[in-house]
């Protein structure tokens, strides 16, 4: 048999097993990937509201929306604020920039936080602490974006563009459950 | 070489950072602080060592050595990658700030010259054990390669040392003893360049000082 031929097999050979190594540890790592990620949402969450004063509840958004929090007065249906779950592309090809953007029902922002990245250190990943200052959703003429990090600052200023054009409609009513 | 020397080797010798100048775009990124430099040697020694080992257990069967020849680069990365890959998982499952911090370093290590370069130059044509010897010494050799410049620059950039999580030595006494703030310019990319500047001419330095003087005694005896 030609032995480019059998020497391909082998690759082959090498390339399934190193799949099923992958698989196998990606199956005991997954849901502890996902419980510590959900661990830091939460955190941020509670960094913006006491929980507890809420009825919590959770709309799984699409495109670049992840999972939006409907914060509602307790025993009522009247939405009290939003948590946004949004990304945008940044600087990185393989993570986008996620962030989490908390809405209060007169549009003010209550806070934002980047949950994901991997900008690049030194850089991008060093700015997204930074108060952009943003405080009115449907406002973003004062965003301060950061000089010499543009592909980032970019990102973050789409994540709230995209939040301010559902926000008023999310808040009067419009989001599904 | 005995075992001994195999080890030994990356540490001074051979060194992958200061002597062969390998793997130092990422090396100069992650020093920023000492935690970093030791998740990334943990990441690095994982992999190399691993990836020696493996690659050495397949050329050392010569059948399949020969089979394997014709493709051995991509075999060496598929092997390199899974093990980054691997190592990526377990970090961002059970260490997710210092995979935060890392960041896309972490997978980076696929490309490091120093895995690629151990597995065509030692590891292929090899004994197991003495590949994994060798693997060990580099990885350890680099780690404290990338320890040394980022100790260097997280004291003077930060007037800290941070060695795991929240284990950090606060050492701002020494800048408030003369009265000047840390020194930010060091945890910046510039202050990579710089602060690995300074060692690799500080070693250059010392290995020529130790030439000269084993010269003399040349000249002297002979």
């Amino acid at each position: 048999m030609n032995k480019g031929f059998i020497s391909g097999i082998v690759l082959l050979t090498i390339g399934l097993v190193c799949g099923i190594l992958l698989s196998l540890v990606n199956h005991f790592t997954a849901p502890i990937i996902t419980r510590e990620e959900n661990k830091i949402k939460y955190a941020a969450l509670a960094e913006f509201y006491t929980l507890a004063d809420y009825d919590l509840s959770e709309v799984e958004g699409t495109g670049a929306f992840g999972t939006i929090y409907v914060l509602k007065e307790k025993g009522t249906d009247n939405i009290e604020a939003l948590v946004y779950t949004v990304s945008a592309q940044g600087y990185s090809d393989s993570q986008l920039v996620q962030m989490l953007i908390a809405v209060n029902n007169d549009l003010s922002v209550e806070g934002y936080k980047v949950v994901a990245q991997q900008e690049t250190t030194g850089f991008g990943a060093d700015i997204v602490e930074n108060d952009f200052n943003v405080t009115i959703i449907d406002n973003l003429n004062d965003f301060d974006a950061v000089a010499g990090v543009t592909k980032t600052s970019n990102a973050i200023r789409e994540c709230f563009t995209l939040v301010s054009q559902r926000a008023v409609s999310d808040l009067g009513g419009g989001l599904s459950e | 070489m005995n075992k001994k020397e195999n080890f030994v080797k990356g540490f001074i010798k051979e060194n992958p950072l200061f002597v062969s100048l390998l793997g130092m775009c990422p090396s100069l990124a992650v020093t920023t602080s000492l935690e970093n430099a030791i998740g990334m040697t943990m990441g690095v020694f994982f992999v190399l060592v691993l990836s020696n080992l493996i690659i050495s257990l397949i050329m050392s069967n010569p059948k399949l050595a020969e089979l394997v020849k014709p493709v051995r680069i991509p075999v060496y990365i598929v092997v390199i990658a899974t093990l980054v890959t691997i190592v990526e998982m377990f970090m961002h499952a059970f260490v997710i700030d210092l995979y935060r911090a890392l960041g896309v370093f972490i997978p980076l290590i696929v490309v490091n010259c120093i895995i690629l370069g151990r597995a065509e130059a030692f590891a292929s044509s090899n004994k197991p054990v003495n590949s994994l010897i060798d693997g060990a010494g580099m990885a350890l050799g680099y780690g404290a390669a990338i320890m040394l410049i980022s100790i260097f620059r997280e004291f003077l950039g930060k007037g800290t040392l941070t060695i795991w999580g929240d284990l950090q030595l606060n050492l701002t006494f020494f800048f408030n003893f003369l009265k000047i703030e840390p020194i930010a310019m060091f945890v910046q990319p510039v202050g990579a360049f710089l602060t690995f500047g300074l060692i690799l001419a500080g070693i250059t330095a010392i290995a020529n000082n130790h030439k000269n003087k084993l010269a003399k005694e040349v000249t002297n005896n002979g």
